[in-house]
């Protein structure tokens, strides 16, 4: 196993957006950018918790979520989820994703923990992207849950009044062809 | 009669807002302790703590009428200030305190009551030849009547609850055949929030700026503005962004605003701060919209280019002292932007992100105000709104203002909850927003990305993951970086730290 590890000379992280960045493994404390290589440090304090410091600036960092080769990072205020993989890791998941046909059920997910004040939406019916399915209501303000994809709504199960959490399926619906 | 000692009828920021001008002024402030935020920070600026953390009531204290008059008579207070939000335009509660012989800090419960009301707000603004936007003729009672109107005045219209605000019950309609469904969901909403289902229907402006005044009246009739506010940065009718003065009014039009502002706090007998809101069009025409009858959220930017405490003049109003500023003493100087940092996760549509302030540090230069409720450790809990502070950048003119403004966002330090920074570092250098080309549809309409990141940025929060995974994957020692601050650890990753102990 240990051999296993040492022959990892690459890692990619691929962003949610797709971008592919790539690191060496030992991973090396600073980073090229033309010519010039710039120090990343990683530090943390009693002022200011953890941070990366570049170029002379502090920029907070968390992590958020991780599990498996999944990291949610939060940097300077703004998430970014990576997977890391290895070269063949990373091949094997363009073929996967090659393969993966479109989607043909949507689920609408609670974004936030709230109270359901309305269902708009009814099982059977035709739905616009766009249109409210759900209104939710959280920390005093009511939200329209929208349908992200025309199509036809086959199962609810939202109901007015109930407190539901976040990523609750609220809405299923069959997506247009 | 003289006010010696306040009641603080609300929490967060402007609960520490009113206590520091109080201070100033050598009043007493009381503040109440809440089960909900037994430490919150607010508490420590009151010279009396009101225990009521064994309350088990569902609704907050804030919002109880009976309790706060027994709270403020049980601690000696001669008066309530309600701040804004809770009970601040509940005409109600105004009147109680009088009946209780506690002074009200605000309008009376008679003015608070016909501005409360938009029906009745919008006769007085019609009276008084205000513009307005056409619209039904008070309160419409089914979706038909609705229909009818709306085919009068024309598409698209607007349907707003008539006990309304923030946002809620209102409703654009742009087709007939969307009328009967829209009609059916503000009415229920209004029923919902305010606990009256009566609407009204009016012409919807497209793409306005939302400038609003700012006015003083005292118990002698004397009221004066204080020039105005543009409030169009927002989203689903919250403000996010407000600036004083607007790059959109020339001294002719704030002149002419101004003075319709002063009338119709006039034609209800307003005394207070308040505020009165309009629609300005691309034709530079202007509609009455509303009338705030309490201090508002955004008012520390026109306390910036006036040099006014606001606050301070609501306290001797209250008392009955005459205003001593005239309208020609009014000099509007410099430029003040206000950005509200609120616990939103702007990636996921600015839904609310409660939780912990793990760290917070703001800029301490001479140029920016903070008003905050919170320091570090504190928490934003859900069942208040998620403002964490106002961050507030007078400059000498726009162009400063933003530029200042920019520096200070960057120097803003708050980990534990996610907030809206991102989205003010990517308004601030957006050139619609810096050319003073935008309206209420701002974020609607113009906006592909809600938020600003540097070059780079992604990439060093990429080198980061990267790091983590070959730490907790491919090294055997267990020298780790401590991320205790994080605010979820997977419990699968954790065991697997734990395993390889």
């Amino acid at each position: 196993m240990g051999n296993e590890k040492a022959k990892i000379r690459k890692l990619y992280a691929v962003s949610s957006g797709n971008r592919k960045y790539v690191f060496s493994n030992p991973l090396r404390d600073n980073i090229r950018i033309g010519n010039r290589k710039y120090d990343i440090k990683l530090k943390q304090d009693d002022k200011f918790g953890t941070y990366i410091l570049w170029k002379n600036r502090k920029y907070p960092v968390e992590v958020v979520r991780s599990r498996q080769n999944r990291y949610e990072i939060l940097f300077n205020d703004i998430s970014y989820v990576f997977t890391i993989e290895t070269p063949f890791g990373y091949r094997r998941m363009k073929v996967l994703s090659r393969q993966k046909g479109r989607k043909e059920k949507e689920l609408v997910r609670s974004p936030m923990p709230g109270k359901i004040v309305d269902v708009l939406a009814r099982e059977g019916s035709q739905v616009l992207k766009g249109e409210p399915v759900v209104i939710l209501e959280a920390m005093k303000m009511q939200n329209e849950i929208q349908s992200p994809v025309n199509g036809t709504v086959t199962k609810i199960s939202a109901k007015p009044g109930v407190i539901v959490n976040k990523d609750d399926v609220l809405v299923e619906i069959k997506v247009e062809a | 009669m003289s006010i010696k000692r306040i009641l603080i009828a609300n929490r967060g920021e402007i609960a520490v807002r009113i206590m520091k001008s109080a201070r100033k002024m050598g009043i007493e402030s009381v503040a109440i302790r809440t089960a909900v935020e037994p430490s919150a920070l607010y508490l420590s600026y009151a010279d009396v703590v009101f225990d009521n953390t064994d309350d088990e009531s569902e609704i907050p204290v804030f919002l109880d009428i009976d309790k706060l008059i027994n709270i403020a008579l049980k601690t000696g207070c001669d008066a309530v200030h309600p701040g804004y939000g809770f009970l601040a335009e509940n005409a109600y509660f105004a009147d109680k305190c009088i009946d209780n012989k506690i002074e009200f800090i605000g309008p009376s419960p008679d003015a608070i009551y016909k501005m409360g009301n938009k029906t009745i707000a919008r006769k007085i603004a019609l009276s008084n030849n205000i513009p307005m936007a056409m619209g039904s003729q008070g309160n419409i009672s089914n979706e038909e009547e609705a229909v009818k109107i709306a085919s009068k005045i024309g598409y698209p219209v607007i349907i707003k609850a008539a006990s309304g605000g923030g946002g809620r019950g209102m409703r654009i309609v742009r087709k007939p055949e969307d009328m009967e469904k829209m009609f059916i969901i503000a009415s229920k909403e209004a029923e919902k929030a305010f606990n009256d289902p009566s609407v009204f229907i009016e012409k919807y402006i497209e793409n306005p700026k939302h400038i609003e005044f700012q006015i003083l009246g005292d118990k002698k009739g004397n009221i004066i503005h204080l020039g105005e506010r543009e409030c169009s940065i927002q989203r689903k009718h919250q403000k996010l962004l407000e600036e004083a003065p607007s790059s959109a009014l020339d001294e002719k039009l704030r002149e002419e605003m101004g003075s319709m502002a002063v009338k119709i706090a006039g034609a209800v007998g307003y005394y207070s701060a308040g505020t009165v809101e309009f629609l300005l069009d691309s034709y530079r025409k202007y509609y009455f919209m509303e009338m705030n009858t309490r201090i508002q959220v955004e008012h520390p930017v026109t306390e910036e280019i006036t040099g006014i405490d606001l606050i301070e003049q609501q306290i001797r109003i209250a008392n009955g002292e005459e205003l001593r500023i005239k309208q020609k003493d009014v000099r509007i100087k410099g430029w003040a932007i206000e950005c509200r940092i609120n616990a939103e996760d702007v990636q996921a549509g600015f839904a609310p992100d409660p939780g912990k302030i793990e760290k917070l540090s703001m800029p301490d230069d001479d140029y920016v105000r903070v008003d905050t409720g919170v320091t570090a450790g504190s928490a934003i809990v859900s069942s208040y709104d998620s403002m964490i502070a106002k961050l507030i950048v007078k400059g000498s003119d726009r162009r400063d203002a933003l530029k200042k403004c920019k520096l200070a966002l960057d120097k803003v330090w708050i980990k534990g909850v996610k907030t809206t920074l991102p989205f003010f570092r990517m308004l601030i250098r957006h050139p619609k927003f810096t050319g003073g080309n935008f309206t209420t549809s701002f974020i609607e309409k113009d906006l592909d990305q809600f938020y600003y990141n540097s070059e780079y940025e992604e990439m060093l929060a990429a080198w980061l993951a990267t790091k983590l995974f070959i730490e907790e994957n491919l090294t055997d020692e267990s020298i780790k970086p401590d991320f205790s601050h994080s605010r979820e650890i997977d419990p699968w990753l954790l065991n697997k730290r734990i395993s390889q102990f």
